[in-house]
């Protein structure tokens, strides 16, 4: 049975005074979290390392600024960190960072990874006009009452992956009806363990509540079955695909706050891609006319080509696109599919290997065929 | 420093004043039809609606039945004209002849192009259009019908309307006079054989037209050769555009001032400075949508800028906290110094913000301050170099005095 | 690789072992990772100093080299050289400046120590990320181009060129020789006919060492001493052209005349009969000096000075010349009359007081005027002018020779432009000094003989002429090695969309635009590694080797710990 450390006190009191408790006996020099950056409710990720900031944490806050996996490898990029430093991130989030360990861009070591048991986040458009402020009660009592909430992101609506892998300490917050007097920490591995001695709280042995685990499971992937009708997109045609992204920018915005997009130059933005006048007048004679900037599709499909296999539905590149392009829930359904050919699920296990990098002499033999 | 009003180069007496019955829109793209018959141009650069929804994409088309979905002024811009055409002729020209329309901020955008190599300006016309400014495209997103009615109204009066953008409300450079060289900076030109140095060639005046006629102007020779060939005679008076057109842009350039200097007064000093980008998400969307930033890797994104967990984690030891992704106050004052004395205020980095940041009207406060300071006005002179890269020996001389001044107050001290 | 740093701090005499407690520094550096050895020398430059260095090196099988001591302007190259013999990477080394920078200029002695340790530290950081760069030779280029091909310029190519040294003589006209080749000829005790030129002219055609380029003209210029590239284009033909490499260049381009017609005063242009020095030149060598009209002249007036007013300063040779054309016009034309207006006499050399004598016993009147005005009357020539006296005075002659001022020759600015030389407030070369240095500039390498630096006659050209010969046959030797700069920029291509702002702020036109890759590139030889392009380029793309940004941060980090 799994241990957890219980502390008498709400969800969010709990975790921050847990975090305090990290800080200061010195277990750990510094701590990601989300931190409030001004009282008109924006928050950012932070690397705090004063009790004094610690106070402005806000680490369960429904907000993804920006993918914290992406934050952990800009961190550990040129090496690991020499000394331990805590974490606290999603599922999704946590997801990415191994994913990009994979790929030598970030290091795990001397990491403390803390992640919550997760009711996804508000798009951050709803950050822009305060609204999250007025949202969060609704959000809360979504959680306790086991239901989607629907003002989260799409992708956090049809997430199946929200009791999070690798983490060392997993705090419960949606299977839990009483987050609001009690804290629960699971403590995965023997460094949460560790990690957890003398905190403040108890240690007990309990179980998730796996019943409550999967009617949320349930609900999810109805609710997916839903939105993707809603968005035309449950049988994916070359047509729709169309239509989606006609009105996309080519600005790769969504490739830029993906997590797993973690290439220097992009080839889709290096001079390979830009057409030639040849090109252009190729086109040009063959349709009577040429979308400019060309390969709009082409972007979209190549990128997810290059990165699907890795996708974990984190959905900051619906979040970032300018004209409101659904390219997470997209995106995550090609990344599921090519994920399930390949009975590969990303950020679950740093030791599988990514599928394109390994090869099998028994794969696809149908095709070969 | 003198304003562009008063220095015009060849401005254009007479016109072609052309009645639009069926409306501005029909009117012009009869025009561009026309030329497309007479075989002026083999090719149109046009944004055109996308059959079956609400966007607009630029369009090179030679297919006159496409023309039956262009738009030459949508009620907003997705794409910015001058990022559009430097895509399409980054790496050299098409052998066709090509006409281009665009707002007058996406025509400065491609001017400034072309003078940093990312645009040829071979084979191809630019034609300018008279513009009421642009609708915020995540309020046209949600709700497009709404937004486009919004916007064809303003041809009728050209009244202010609090829909537009933000920096459309406070453009006074809507016209031509942003697009004509300015007598006083000749003395800075480069040459350039067979270029005549105003930005456009063929100007469409609409203020003052009430939304009944169209004004036609050429603008360089190169714009009377295609309107001789069309037999457009351009003996109209152009009376009734320029009145109205000076009398509108006197009245937003005194809002600009205005609205720019309480922005200013309300972002003023360190802290309030920051605070604007307390929301920002460092998503350098911004910076991949505008014109001008033409890096293929941005400096701000490259590796340069990493450093190891360690001096990380010192950092944050200092500030007792550090906000990750890093750097959000370098990126966007890095990217000021990079590209602001080419800019040509044309929003579509607003438009582009995820968190709705007012970043088109923070890089206006100093992107006036700066040009003015050089007497620079970017995409108005195909000839004018970017201050940057021209060195004039007589130039801010009063920063050079106060180091004179003290050098000689030191020698007579230690005399 | 394990790493191996030896830090050696230099006592430098008093000079630092006096202001900074050097033991503390030892003790403080000695913990830190990597650092193989931390020692103190008293001299490191003296010749013990330096086998000691050598000695560490090998003994210690150092990897980099970090040395405490004086500015890198004193001895950077000192150690630098100690490195190579002894068989370390010369780059791998760093050396930190804590005389001028801490010894001399702190006086409190703990702060000194304090900061000389900081920079110290910062020096032993920095020299982790250097990279082994290689060193490159160059075998210098003997050949010399020389621009013009009047007389300096001949006498140049003579005295240059030989097997080992060929020399390419670049001339705008047609022919050879110059103004001189427009002279009737010298000063009569001089010699008076010019076969002597013709002779030169025979001379440098006949030379296979020396490629003649008449009709031709320089049109780029980058490089630098040793190693110049040049591009010369055809007069005739603008798409022909000629890149040739050289080490050295001579500017020899000459003068041309003030155009009298900038002073309306003179009548230049608008009264026959009115000429300049050259065309009047041109009659004497025809043997024909007559009148529009055919007939001989009666009276001929020569005026000095025209437009020294206006160009600020004396031409030098037109009071000779003018003595020498009233001296043929007296000796070819019976019963002329001959009246020299002047403002001065410029008669510098030994022999010319004699000659002045002897031309005004010819009966050559001399006039010391000013405000001459010439206007045409009837047939003749009216010249009204004022004396020294104030005297008003009016003078009919039938012919008129005007000396105008000898002032820079066309497209002087053009090619100081792509020379990159300056121009004195009267348009002509610059040289570096006038007396103590009248035929260099100050780029290496690029010469100035004859007119083009200024008035003077064919002695002083001449002389000039050998003097830039001189320097070059003494330090352009055949065989001689450059070490070309080897901390250059690069540019990363993928980066690049070929704005071609670095190419405009690159002094020694060291990049270039490749049209068809459409990137610019950095030419490595001529790259002095100054680092504006680096700064320029927005999304840098360029690096500059030695100095990148890493190695740069991280010693700026330790320097403010």
């Amino acid at each position: 049975m799994p241990k957890v450390l219980k502390i008498k006190k709400g969800v969010e009191e709990g975790i921050n005074d847990f975090l305090k408790f990290l800080l200061e006996s010195g277990k750990v020099k510094g701590i990601f979290t989300l931190k409030k950056t001004n009282e008109n409710g924006a928050v950012s990720y932070s690397l705090i390392t004063h009790l004094d900031e610690l106070k402005k944490a806000v680490p369960l806050f429904p907000l993804m600024p920006v993918n914290a996996g992406k934050v952990l490898s800009a961190f550990t990029l040129l090496e690991a960190t020499k000394d331990t430093v805590a974490a606290v991130l999603r599922p999704c989030e946590i997801r990415s960072f191994i994913e990009l360990v994979k790929r030598f861009q970030g290091s795990m070591e001397n990491f403390l990874l803390i992640s919550l048991t997760c009711g996804g986040v508000f798009p951050l458009k709803s950050a822009v006009n305060g609204e999250v402020k007025k949202l969060l009660p609704i959000y809360w009592e979504s959680i306790k009452k086991g239901n989607i909430s629907s003002n989260i992101r799409p992708t956090c609506q049809t997430c199946e992956h929200f009791i999070p892998y690798q983490a060392d300490m997993t705090i419960a917050i949606v299977e839990k009806k009483n987050t609001d007097k009690e804290c629960n920490i699971f403590l995965n591995t023997d460094k949460g363990e560790n990690f957890a001695k003398e905190a403040p709280g108890d240690i007990v042995f309990e179980e998730m509540d796996t019943n409550e685990i999967t009617e949320l499971k349930n609900k999810r992937k109805t609710q997916k079955k839903k939105l993707y009708e809603e968005l035309g997109i449950e049988k994916l045609e070359f047509k729709t695909l169309i239509k989606i992204f006609s009105a996309c920018l080519s600005c790769h915005a969504c490739s830029h706050a993906c997590p797993i997009c973690y290439c220097t130059l992009c080839d889709f933005e290096s001079k390979i891609f830009e057409y030639k006048p040849s090109s252009y007048n190729m086109e040009l004679n063959q349709k009577g006319g040429i979308r400019v900037p060309p390969g709009t599709l082409f972007f979209h499909i190549g990128r997810m080509v290059h990165m699907g296999v890795s996708c974990v539905g984190c959905g900051m590149c619906s979040d970032v696109c300018p004209v409101n392009i659904p390219v997470s829930m997209i995106f995550s359904m090609v990344g599921d599919s090519l994920q399930k050919m390949f009975e590969y699920l990303p950020g679950k296990d740093i030791e599988e290997s990514i599928p394109f990098g390994t090869f099998k002499t028994e794969e696809f033999a149908e095709i070969g065929e | 420093m003198s304003t562009v009003q008063n220095e015009f180069f060849k401005k254009p007496k007479k016109g072609a004043v052309l009645h639009a019955e069926g409306g501005i829109h029909k009117a012009i793209l009869d025009f561009l039809r026309k030329s497309l018959e007479k075989k002026c141009f083999d090719a149109l650069f046009i944004p055109v609606k996308v059959h079956d929804t609400d966007s607009y994409v630029w369009v090179l088309l030679k297919d006159k039945s496409l023309l039956n979905e262009a738009n030459p002024l949508p009620p907003v811009i997705s794409v910015q004209g001058g990022r559009a055409l430097s895509t399409l002729t980054k790496h050299g020209e098409m052998n066709l002849q090509i006409a281009a329309i665009m707002r007058p901020c996406e025509i400065r955008a491609v001017i400034e192009l072309f003078k940093l190599k990312q645009v040829s300006l071979n084979n191809i016309t630019l034609i300018s259009i008279d513009c009421p400014g642009a609708m915020p495209l995540s309020d046209y997103i949600s709700n497009p019908k709404e937004m486009a009615k919004r916007f064809n109204n303003l041809f009728e009066t050209w009244e202010e309307n609090e829909s537009l953008r933000p920096i459309c409300i406070i453009c006074h450079r809507f016209s031509l006079s942003s697009l004509l060289p300015s007598i006083s900076r000749q003395s800075a030109s480069v040459e350039l054989e067979g270029i005549d140095s105003p930005a456009s060639d063929i100007h469409i005046g609409l203020v003052g037209g009430n939304g009944e006629k169209i004004f036609l102007m050429p603008v360089s020779s190169k714009g009377e050769e295609i309107l001789e060939k069309l037999e457009i005679a351009t003996e109209d008076s152009l009376e009734d555009w320029e009145i109205k057109e000076k009398e509108l842009r006197d009245k937003k350039e005194n809002k600009r001032k205005k609205i720019l200097q309480e922005l200013k007064a309300k972002i003023e000093g360190p802290k309030k400075f920051v605070a604007v980008f307390d929301q920002c998400i460092n998503c350098h969307n911004c910076m991949r949508v505008c014109p001008i930033c033409y890096c293929r890797q941005c400096y701000f994104d490259s590796k340069t800028l990493r450093l190891s967990p360690e001096v990380y984690l010192t950092r944050a030891k200092e500030r007792k906290s550090l906000r990750f992704p890093l750097d959000t106050l370098l990126f966007h004052l890095g990217r000021m110094s990079h590209m602001v004395l080419s800019c040509v205020s044309c929003g579509v980095c607003e438009d582009a913000c995820p968190m709705n940041i007012p970043i088109a009207q923070v890089f206006c406060i100093v992107a006036d301050q700066v040009q003015k300071s050089f007497g620079y006005v970017p995409g108005r002179d195909r000839r004018e170099p970017p201050p940057l890269r021209f060195f004039q020996e007589d130039e801010f001389q009063e920063v050079e005095m106060q180091y004179k001044k003290t050098i000689s107050r030191e020698e007579t001290q230690n005399a | 690789m394990s790493k191996k740093i030896g830090v050696y701090i230099c006592e430098c005499g008093p000079n630092i072992r006096d202001r900074i407690n050097i033991d503390e520094i030892l003790e403080n550096l000695s913990s830190i990772e990597d650092i193989k050895v931390v020692k103190k020398y008293p001299l490191l430059c003296s010749n013990e100093g330096k086998k000691f260095l050598a000695d560490e090196i090998k003994n210690e099988e150092l990897t980099h080299l970090v040395i405490a001591a004086c500015s890198p302007k004193e001895h950077e190259i000192t150690f630098m050289n100690v490195c190579e013999k002894a068989g370390l990477n010369p780059y791998l080394f760093q050396l930190v400046n804590i005389r001028e920078q801490c010894a001399w200029i702190i006086s409190n002695k703990e702060e000194a120590t304090r900061m000389a340790t900081k920079y110290i530290r910062a020096g032993i950081n920095r020299v982790l990320l250097h990279k082994p760069l290689q060193k490159k030779e160059l075998e210098c280029n003997p050949n010399v181009l020389i621009i013009g091909g009047g007389i300096a310029g001949i006498e140049a190519s003579l005295s240059l060129a030989s097997p080992e040294r060929k020399v390419y003589l670049v001339e705008k006209t047609s022919v050879l020789g110059g103004k001189v080749r427009k002279l009737s000829g010298l000063l009569p005790h001089q010699g008076m006919d010019l076969t002597f030129l013709q002779k030169k002219i025979k001379e440098v055609e006949n030379n296979e060492n020396i490629v003649v380029l008449t009709s031709s003209e320089v049109e780029n210029v980058r490089g630098f001493f040793g190693n110049f590239e040049i591009v010369i284009k055809s007069n005739r033909n603008d798409l022909e052209q000629k890149e040739i490499k050289v080490g050295a260049i001579i500017v020899a381009t000459g003068f041309s005349l003030f155009d009298p017609k900038e002073t309306p005063q003179y009548g230049y242009g608008t009264i026959e009969n009115v000429v300049n020095a050259l065309e009047f030149e041109e009659m004497i060598a025809s043997d024909k000096i007559l009148l529009k009209n055919g007939k001989p002249p009666k009276t001929v007036a020569l005026i000095h000075c025209v437009g020294r007013k206006e160009k600020g300063y004396c031409s030098k040779v037109c009071c000779l010349y003018s003595l020498k054309f009233a001296q043929f016009l007296k000796d070819k034309l019976s019963d002329v009359n001959v009246f020299e207006f002047y403002s001065d006499l410029c008669l510098p050399h030994k022999s010319d007081q004699d000659y002045f004598e002897e031309v005004k016993k010819k009966g050559v009147n001399f006039i010391k005027a000013n405000e001459i005005q010439i206007k045409k009357s009837n047939s003749n020539i009216n010249i009204e002018y004022k004396t020294i006296t104030e005297k008003k005075g009016s003078l009919s002659v039938d012919m008129v020779v005007l000396s105008p001022a000898i002032i820079p020759a066309e497209n002087t600015e053009k090619l100081a432009k792509i020379l990159n030389i300056p121009l004195d407030e009267t348009g002509f070369f610059k040289e570096i000094h006038e007396k103590l240095d009248p035929v260099s500039t100050p780029i290496e390498g690029i010469y100035i003989a004859g007119c083009a630096s200024g008035p003077k006659n064919i002695l002083e050209s001449v002389i000039q002429s050998q003097a830039a010969c001189g320097k070059i046959l003494s330090c352009l030797i055949p065989g001689k090695k450059l070490e070309p700069e080897v901390r250059v920029s690069e540019i990363v291509e993928e980066f690049c969309t070929g704005c071609q702002t670095c190419l405009s702020v690159c002094f020694y036109s060291a990049i270039s635009f490749d049209e068809f890759k459409g990137v610019s590139v950095v030419n490595e030889a001529i790259c002095r590694g100054c680092g504006n392009c680096v700064g320029s380029c927005p999304s840098g793309a360029i690096r500059l080797k030695h100095f990148t940004y890493p190695q740069l941060y991280r010693e700026v980090l330790e320097a403010l710990r």
